[in-house]
């Protein structure tokens, strides 16, 4: 009986399986990425708001420290969504 | 109410309207699993010249190689001592990249050397990831007919969302910090300026292989980083723009996305291509300058 049904499993595990893993890994790899990722880039700006209204002065240097921290942060989103991608497609 | 009111209501009513009727008139339609998204990424090769082959990403790269640098030599030549608008906004752009992409991140002597390599790294990415968003005729898989000609279909691709382009880039550059390291140090003291000063005995042997692995991860951050933004940003277009619609054959969907596939696209145009270029150049730059920096 459970060697009947662990072979059941198996067969349906293999083509089944295999698409919802792959779609689990995209999901995984696109949505915790994007959360991640949105929770730095919130934390940058939201720093960047903090110090120009402390020291407006400052503005152009921290404008530019800005952008080049928003784009490490925006990476490493993009680094789960390749990975996903890639789990997905290949 | 005020005209603009009256024009963002009507928007939104055309829009909810439209809505509507597609879901009245086509309903949901069979889903379309003939349609394959990455076959928009594929590079399918026109021509073989030796080892060399032809494809998409080749022209691409080509074109816009050719842009940058003709555009530039173009404007370069025809310097005027009352500039007018291009020639100042090419100027903006060369400050930009002299003061604070290259100068701000190394000494004097450094910059002098190395800024003609890091404006164009900047201005070839930018140019690429530009040239991209051009609808060209560039996806020889599909046909479309317009006027008995058969071209082929229209389709966004940049050379730096292909990953060999980005990859090929940060090589020039891992290769060249090493070097100017190994030149400004010798060979044992640029691999002990690895470590951060005050990291004696055991601990060395934790943090050293750490610091080695992180030097090879900027190879891999800079490449992926670009490479990845492009992608996401033309495939994340093509889904929005009717790509999804085709794919669930639900025909409102495609409308219901459209406005935000169009402000994606802007942007992608505004902000990502111009922002990728810069993150590229400045962490060159900076890498180049840490390298034969005398404190770490």
């Amino acid at each position: 009986m459970l060697a009947h049904l662990l072979t059941l499993a198996a067969a349906s595990l293999d083509i089944a399986g295999q698409k919802a893993g792959r779609a689990i890994a995209l999901g995984v790899g696109g949505g915790l990425g994007a959360v991640g990722a949105g929770v730095g880039i919130g934390i940058i700006f939201g720093k960047v708001i903090e110090s120009v209204t402390r020291q407006p002065e400052m503005r152009d240097e921290i404008t530019q420290i800005q952008w080049l921290g928003f784009a490490l942060t925006e990476a490493c989103f993009f680094y789960g969504l390749v990975a996903g991608l890639i789990a997905f497609f290949l | 109410m005020s005209t603009r009111r009256k024009i963002l209501l009507s928007f939104f009513g055309v829009y909810l309207l439209g809505a509507i009727f597609l879901i009245i008139a086509f309903g949901k339609g069979p889903k379309h699993s003939d349609f394959q998204p990455q076959n928009e990424f594929k590079l399918i090769t026109w021509a073989k010249i030796g080892p060399i082959a032809l494809n998409k990403g080749v022209l691409y790269i080509i074109v816009a190689g050719l842009l940058t640098t003709v555009t530039m030599l173009y404007i370069a030549n025809r310097m005027q001592a009352r500039p007018n608008r291009v020639q100042t906004a090419v100027e903006t752009l060369y400050t930009l990249m002299r003061d604070n992409i290259t100068r701000g991140n190394m000494d004097d002597r450094m910059s002098a050397k190395w800024f003609p390599f890091i404006g164009t790294l900047f201005l070839f990415i930018w140019y690429s990831n530009l040239v991209g968003y051009i609808p060209l005729p560039t996806n020889s898989g599909e046909k479309v007919h317009i006027f008995g000609a058969n071209i082929p279909a229209f389709s966004l691709y940049a050379a730096t969302a292909n990953v060999g382009v980005p990859l090929i880039l940060a090589l020039i550059v891992f290769v060249a910090f090493n070097v100017e390291g190994v030149r400004a140090r010798g060979f044992f003291g640029y691999i002990k300026s690895l470590v951060p000063r005050g990291v004696e005995g055991p601990m060395l042997l934790l943090i050293f292989p750490l610091e080695v692995a992180s030097t090879f991860m900027r190879l891999l951050s800079l490449t992926v980083r670009l490479f990845a933004n492009i992608l996401a940003g033309h495939l994340i277009i093509l889904f929005m723009s009717g790509g999804l619609a085709v794919i669930l054959g639900l025909s409102v969907l495609g409308w219901i996305t459209l406005p935000l596939g169009v402000i994606l696209f802007l942007f992608e145009i505004g902000l990502v291509a111009t922002l990728q270029a810069f993150i590229f150049a400045t962490l060159s730059a900076i890498y180049l300058g840490g390298a034969v920096a005398a404190e770490h």
